[in-house]
């Protein structure tokens, strides 16, 4: 019975899941082909290429890929500091509310997850373009005379990412604060804290777990997001998502392609093994 | 209000309204400007108000008389709509409904049974909602092309499976972690074997939560770009894909209409899939 039950899953999750990340980790090890494909001999270049390393001696060390990497975890990690600004005071003001109001006030923050991602992106290429919402209104009121250049640049990346994500953010912050014991901060006050020393003390380690919760699950698909910077960023900010497709679908240079991918997705195992590692010995602390 | 005790002044709630009306705007602002710049009868500037239309809804479906060639050029044939949402619906539906299957199939034994494992196997079965899409897209592309399947349909279907399942696990989990167990025992004692009691009353009971993870996964398929970006083929362009093209040859008016049609749909099956959530059986 349990076989049973569990096959299908099983099944899918092994032909569709693992042995295509297996394929990937192989690949990224192996010669990209002349014409697309690969050539099966071993080939650590990939990466090596990635670090900027010169292939051959008319090539320069030159770590521009490293770069768009790097450049890549600071858009991820704005998009989580902004994401965490926007959703931390909204999930206090749900969280003091109650009845049919409160449900009705989650359900319109939860909607917008549901908005397609693009059409969400769209609408920022609508505000932010030199003939878009906000120059024309600036424009018109007098304040500036030519449009500012909001697109392609990491601010109008990240602001498309923050748009995107704050659902992510704003749910486990919620969820924490809803059951955040007031008792403990009503002590604080008469123990004679001040509201900064209260909120520093009390409120802010009790509502970690929702704040760590949130901003791993917003910083994973802010890293390998290639839509956003596509759009919002243009030619002028590049992501190693951007990367990815493009040596996927453009160059054709698989192996290259996938070296990349499992960047991502190291850095993506390494933080969620580093917070299960953290959460144990908290654990353990709380336990002793 | 126990919060507005403790911060005694009662200036702190206003503060709070305020910007919580703020975090709101913000959330829907951007998405109200596409409504209203799609009934602005403006085709060459959306952000200049020249007067309502209809125009750019009858013109996707190829009914406006008002277009002019440079429109014509840029529009696709209203077949090729038709295609596309065809395309979008029959994935998303194929895509959920297996997705519900497994899902609540694997949801139910990890429920009843133990079994050696049984913790880092469910670490493996939430895992595809974790992986970066662009990491999954990649793969699978990979695989599908190395084991030589066309892309195409079947391809978009069976990578949406993979991923949704997931995502119908953890939905079904959580309303079977709630369920009261003493009617199964109760039913077993009556004489009833596991098949009917699965039908009779652990269907029924379980029932919001296998609907609410249809429809997420419904809406999830429907509106998935990236994996769909790197597994459709020639002749498969799905809804999303068809909106990705639009926004590379420019921004046009169409595109409003084509985005509030898509938001109006979504957010009416994502209501419908919230409400049955949030009711107690």
């Amino acid at each position: 019975m349990l076989m049973l039950l569990l096959a299908p899953f099983t099944l899918v999750l092994g032909l569709f899941f693992v042995i295509p990340l297996g394929i990937i980790m192989v690949y990224s090890f192996l010669e990209p082909g002349l014409y697309g494909g690969v050539e099966w001999n071993w080939y650590p270049y990939n990466y090596g290429r990635i670090i900027g390393w010169p292939l051959n001696e008319y090539e320069e060390f030159d770590p521009i890929y490293l770069k768009i990497f790097l450049n890549s975890v600071q858009i991820a990690l704005m998009t989580v500091i902004g994401t965490l600004v926007l959703c931390y005071p909204a999930a206090f003001w749900v969280a003091r509310m109650t009845g049919t109001r409160k449900n009705l006030i989650l359900f319109l923050v939860t909607l917008p997850f549901f908005a397609n991602m693009l059409v969400r992106i769209y609408a920022w290429l609508l505000l932010l373009r030199p003939t878009g919402f906000f120059n024309t209104m600036l424009q018109s009121t007098g304040v500036i005379v030519e449009p500012l250049d909001l697109l392609f640049t990491n601010f109008s990346v990240i602001v498309g990412m923050v748009y995107i994500l704050t659902p992510f953010m704003f749910l486990p912050i919620y969820v924490n604060v809803e059951k955040l014991d007031w008792s403990l901060v009503r002590a604080s006050q008469d123990l004679g804290a001040n509201p900064l020393q209260t909120f520093r003390r009390v409120i802010l380690p009790l509502t970690a777990p929702g704040i760590i919760a949130g901003s791993l699950i917003v910083f994973i698909p802010a890293l390998g997001n290639f839509i956003v910077p596509s759009f919002l960023g243009g030619s002028k900010v590049q992501m190693t998502g951007n990367l990815i497709e493009r040596s996927f679908l453009q160059s054709r240079d698989w192996p290259f392609g996938a070296a990349l991918a499992l960047l991502i997705m190291a850095s993506v195992v390494a933080l969620i093994l580093f917070q299960l590692s953290r959460q144990r010995k908290s654990d353990m602390r709380g336990g002793a | 209000m126990m919060f507005d005790k403790i911060f005694g002044s009662s200036l702190w709630p206003k503060l709070f309204t305020g910007y919580g009306l703020l975090f709101l705007t913000f959330l829907y602002m951007p998405l109200g400007l596409i409504f209203v710049y799609s009934f602005n009868g403006n085709a060459i500037n959306m952000s200049d108000w020249t007067g309502f239309t209809f125009d750019w809804y009858l013109t996707i479906f190829g009914g406006a008389n008002s277009q002019s060639t440079f429109d014509a050029a840029f529009t696709e044939s209203p077949d090729r709509i038709f295609e596309v949402v065809r395309n979008s619906a029959v994935v998303a539906f194929c895509a959920s409904s297996i997705s519900t299957v497994i899902g609540t199939a694997t949801a139910i034994a990890m429920q009843r049974f133990n079994f050696f494992g049984k913790r880092l196997y469910g670490a493996l079965l939430v895992l595809p909602m974790v992986v970066p899409d662009i990491v999954l897209g990649i793969a699978l592309l990979i695989f599908f092309v190395g084991a030589g399947f066309e892309l195409g349909l079947l391809t978009i279907i069976i990578g949406h499976v993979t991923f949704l399942s997931s995502y119908v696990f953890v939905v079904v989990s959580a309303r079977l972690a709630g369920m009261d167990t003493s009617l199964e025992q109760a039913s077993a004692d009556l004489g009833a074997g596991p098949i009917a009691t699965f039908w009779r009353v652990t269907l029924p009971q379980i029932m919001p939560g296998v609907v609410g993870g249809f429809l997420l996964a419904f809406i999830i398929s429907l509106d998935d770009v990236v994996i769909t970006y790197f597994i459709a083929g020639v002749g498969s362009q799905t809804l999303p894909l068809f909106i990705l093209a639009m926004m590379r040859r420019g921004l046009r008016p169409q595109i409003n209409a084509l985005a509030v049609l898509l938001l109006a749909f979504t957010f009416v099956v994502a209501a419908v899939g919230l409400f049955l959530r949030s009711r107690k059986s």
